[in-house]
């Protein structure tokens, strides 16, 4: 009888909390019905393209096919993509490229908004000329370092060899171990403003008070940072950080345009691999396993992405 | 009554029939061209002699008053191309909306290696345009998946000999033709004399095998510092297998046995002695003597352009069209830099490819060919099929399938050979009898829908694999044909 009861107050109450929730969209009507076109638009463009690939990564794809005579081969591309010495190469490629870009454009990043932070003759000019990497188009900048890192007439090999530093030019990206390093490079002189102008953003946002009451405390300048400026951009970081670890597991137009994924896929990162998967090997099953897998990692970032988020509006109150 | 003897009337009909073709082929058509007598002096021989009227043979394939739409995409000009080709693909463009001005033409150019990756992502969402021109490579892949309509010269007004037999077979799959060839080529081996000639080699002889091409690209590097033989193995690009085939099959080597006589296509030969020899050769210059460029890996054959009239580059091969190119890039050169590249295009100089041990010698035969699609794959779901025909009419006439090849290749239309553009060409275009000379060596690639992956990432990589010490030469070559044998296996 106590049971009986125990379950028809939980019936009431899931009644309840459902009329209440029905209630409230409604009240809330206009909003959804503001929001509807967006809602429809994500779903054609990514719902189904999503689902698709998902659909599509349990498929077998032979060139000789059209991709509407796929073979169901069930968990196949996914077991054979988890065998293939490729993937591993490619994955830890792909780990060094995301931690090493992330990390170092992140510090160096962090280190020109705190040199800039200060007022001093020529700061406008320098911040502007410190933005230029991140304005300029990826494509015409990959271009450029790959001229740049030329292995017979590239730039960097000509000065050293002029200044009698080296007796032939380097070879930064026909080599299997310098490549990814140079390729990197490469990436950090990218992604760097962007971290730079975020933390900008995020120092005007530390009370010049707390800095002024910490010096007049006896408080040197790493204790301030320490103490004070580091605990007020924690959130900005971690969400500069999440952005650009964002971005560069999905980088694609350096490592492609300047090298292909090559050497012998030395620098053939996830999307590199994935591209010529599918469109030059036609392999749509195994490329679409592939981008199946890397979804789940970069959702998982986002998760946090999104958490941090919420930290921050937690911590201002705002919700 | 008169009785009509059944003997007499075939004997009659059959000499009326003979008359009737032999003065159509003498007036309308002429006389075919004999592959049989291939040679310079009988490519010169025949270049003059005939008169064409495209848009007269074109308007009884598609009326000139006729009204349409159609969409075409196509292989078009690049950075390496001479300007003289940008040019003939322009006027082509004016003409053909001159000559049928009642079709609304949407042309779409691609770069060799954007259109393959372009096209086929169009045709997965059936956005393909109505007609295409693909490189030669193309046409099996798109044809065995059912694309392509079927296609072939009489469909716009040519015969199937008009043609070159080994062009047609990569435009044929199961015994259907789907597509007609707008251009062939052979390329030949180009080198710099003035560097020869300081290197202490023969100014005026190539070098006759690769075994050569490895001790001269070692002589030239040892003794004057600079790059002996232009090497090239990035992956996806179409340049690759171009340079490194011809010299696979001089070896003995091939992917298959795609160098005989009939092909079969049923046993990889990647890891045969005689590939890996080849392979071993390619890497002597790279790793062993470092006689190549070190960008070998990442560039591709416009890389070496440069390189070349820098004089930093001793031979290389190439199109007919590259003596054009330098000829156009010297003129952007300026100050002492035009003078030194001056002196390279004075020294240029080009031969026949070089042959194996056994004397073979062999070339790509390369070249593209124009398609129409099947309706279900093209925007919209419909093709103006009389549109179509009326480009590819005009494409693959004998004067425009000369012009649109004018300093990059050859007509895929035999009877522009003949034309006296053909002449002109033989008059103004440097070295164009040596690389009409390679095409009777000229070995198309495999004929299967696996090729494109073949030739652009599996052979590439094999390169890249061995000349970055990855692999050994013999892991590198076995590495490669497992990898053959899964994908014609159908695995993933």
């Amino acid at each position: 009888m106590t049971i009986l009861t125990g379950k028809a107050e939980a019936h009431r109450r899931l009644q309840s909390d459902k009329s209440g929730m029905l209630r409230k969209i409604w009240s809330h009507r206009a909003d959804y019905a503001y929001v509807l076109p967006a809602i429809v638009v994500m779903l054609i463009v990514i719902a189904y393209p999503v689902y698709y690939t998902i659909e599509l990564s349990f498929f077998n794809t032979p060139p000789g096919l059209q991709l509407r005579d796929k073979i169901f081969t069930g968990l196949d591309n996914y077991t054979a993509i988890l065998k293939s010495p490729v993937f591993w190469k490619v994955t830890s490629n792909t780990l060094i490229w995301t931690l090493a870009s992330t990390l170092i454009a992140f510090v160096l990043g962090f280190a020109c908004a705190l040199a800039l932070h200060r007022d001093f003759a020529g700061r406008g000019i320098l911040r502007a000329i410190l933005i230029i990497p991140w304005v300029i188009s990826a494509v015409a900048a990959s271009y450029i370092w790959k001229w740049i890192y030329h292995s017979d007439f590239g730039i960097i090999g000509a000065v050293l060899v002029g200044l009698g530093l080296a007796d032939r030019p380097p070879n930064f990206i026909d080599s299997v171990s310098t490549v990814l390093p140079s390729l990197i490079v490469v990436n950090i002189w990218r992604e760097f403003p962007f971290a730079m102008i975020m933390m900008m953003a995020g120092l005007q946002t530390v009370p010049d008070q707390l800095l002024r009451a910490a010096k007049v405390d006896g408080a040197n300048a790493w204790q301030r940072f320490c103490h004070v400026t580091f605990p007020h951009l924690r959130n900005v970081s971690t969400v500069t950080i999440l952005l650009l670890a964002v971005a560069n597991f999905n980088s694609f137009i350096i490592p492609w345009i300047m090298t292909g994924g090559g050497p012998s896929n030395a620098s053939h990162i996830w999307i590199t691999h994935i591209y010529e998967l599918a469109f030059g090997r036609q392999r749509w099953g195994v490329a679409s396993a592939y981008s199946v897998l890397l979804f789940m990692i970069v959702m998982s970032l986002g998760y946090f992405y999104v958490r941090a988020l919420s930290g921050n509006e937690r911590k201002d109150g705002s919700v | 009554m008169t009785r009509i003897s059944f003997g007499r009337a075939v004997l009659h009909g059959t000499v009326s029939t003979a008359l009737m073709v032999s003065l159509m082929s003498g007036s309308a058509l002429g006389a075919p061209v004999d592959l049989s007598k291939w040679s310079p002096e009988y490519v010169r021989s025949i270049a003059g002699t005939q008169d064409f009227d495209t848009a007269g043979d074109c308007a009884k394939v598609t009326p000139l008053d006729y009204k349409g739409r159609l969409t075409f995409w196509y292989q078009g000009v690049f950075e390496g191309d001479p300007d003289l080709l940008r040019q003939y693909y322009k006027e082509f463009f004016e003409n053909f909306r001159k000559t049928y001005p009642n079709i609304q033409l949407e042309e779409q150019a691609l770069t060799y290696n954007d259109l393959l990756d372009k096209f086929r992502t169009a045709l997965l969402g059936n956005a393909a345009p109505m007609a295409v021109r693909l490189q030669i490579l193309g046409g099996t892949e798109f044809a065995s998946k059912g694309y392509l309509q079927p296609l072939k010269p009489e469909d716009v007004g040519y015969s199937t000999e008009d043609f070159w037999p080994g062009a047609m077979k990569a435009v044929t799959w199961e015994g259907t033709t789907y597509g007609i060839p707008t251009n062939n080529e052979t390329m030949a081996f180009i080198w710099n004399a003035d560097i020869f000639k300081r290197a202490g080699l023969d100014p005026d002889k190539a070098p006759a095998t690769w075994d050569d091409v490895v001790k001269y690209s070692k002589q030239i590097h040892d003794k004057l510092g600079v790059a002996g033989y232009g090497l090239v193995a990035r992956k996806n690009a179409g340049n690759t297998p171009y340079r490194f085939m011809p010299q696979l099959w001089a070896y003995g080597g091939g992917v298959f046995d795609e160098a005989s006589a009939n092909p079969t296509y049923k046993e990889v030969q990647l890891n045969s002695p005689q590939s890996k020899t080849a392979l071993q050769a390619s890497y002597d210059m790279y790793v062993r003597d470092k006689s190549v460029p070190v960008s070998a890996l990442t560039n591709q054959q416009a890389d070496n352009q440069p390189l070349f009239l820098a004089g930093q580059l001793g031979m290389m091969i190439s199109h007919p069209s590259d003596y054009n190119v330098m000829l156009d890039l010297q003129k952007k050169a300026t100050a002492t830099d035009k003078d030194k590249a001056q002196t390279v295009i004075d020294n240029m100089r080009y031969g026949l490819i070089p042959t194996g041990p056994d004397g073979k010698r062999a070339v790509v035969f390369g070249g593209s060919n124009i398609h129409i699609l099947k309706p279900e794959y093209v925007e919209g779901g419909k093709v103006d099929e009389p549109a179509a025909k009326a480009i590819i009419c005009m494409w693959t006439s004998p004067e425009w399938s000369l012009k649109m090849a004018y300093a990059g290749s050859n007509p895929g239309n035999l009877n522009g050979f003949k034309t006296k553009w053909m002449k002109e060409r033989l008059d103004s275009i440097k070295f164009l009898d040596v690389t009409t000379s390679m095409l009777p060596y000229g070995i198309p690639f495999p004929a299967l829908p696996q090729s494109p992956e073949i030739m652009n990432i599996i052979v590439p990589d094999m390169l890249q694999n061995a000349l970055t010490g990855a692999m050994t030469v013999d892991q590198a070559a076995d590495d490669a044909a497992k990898k053959v044998k899964e994908l014609m296996d159908g695995g993933l």
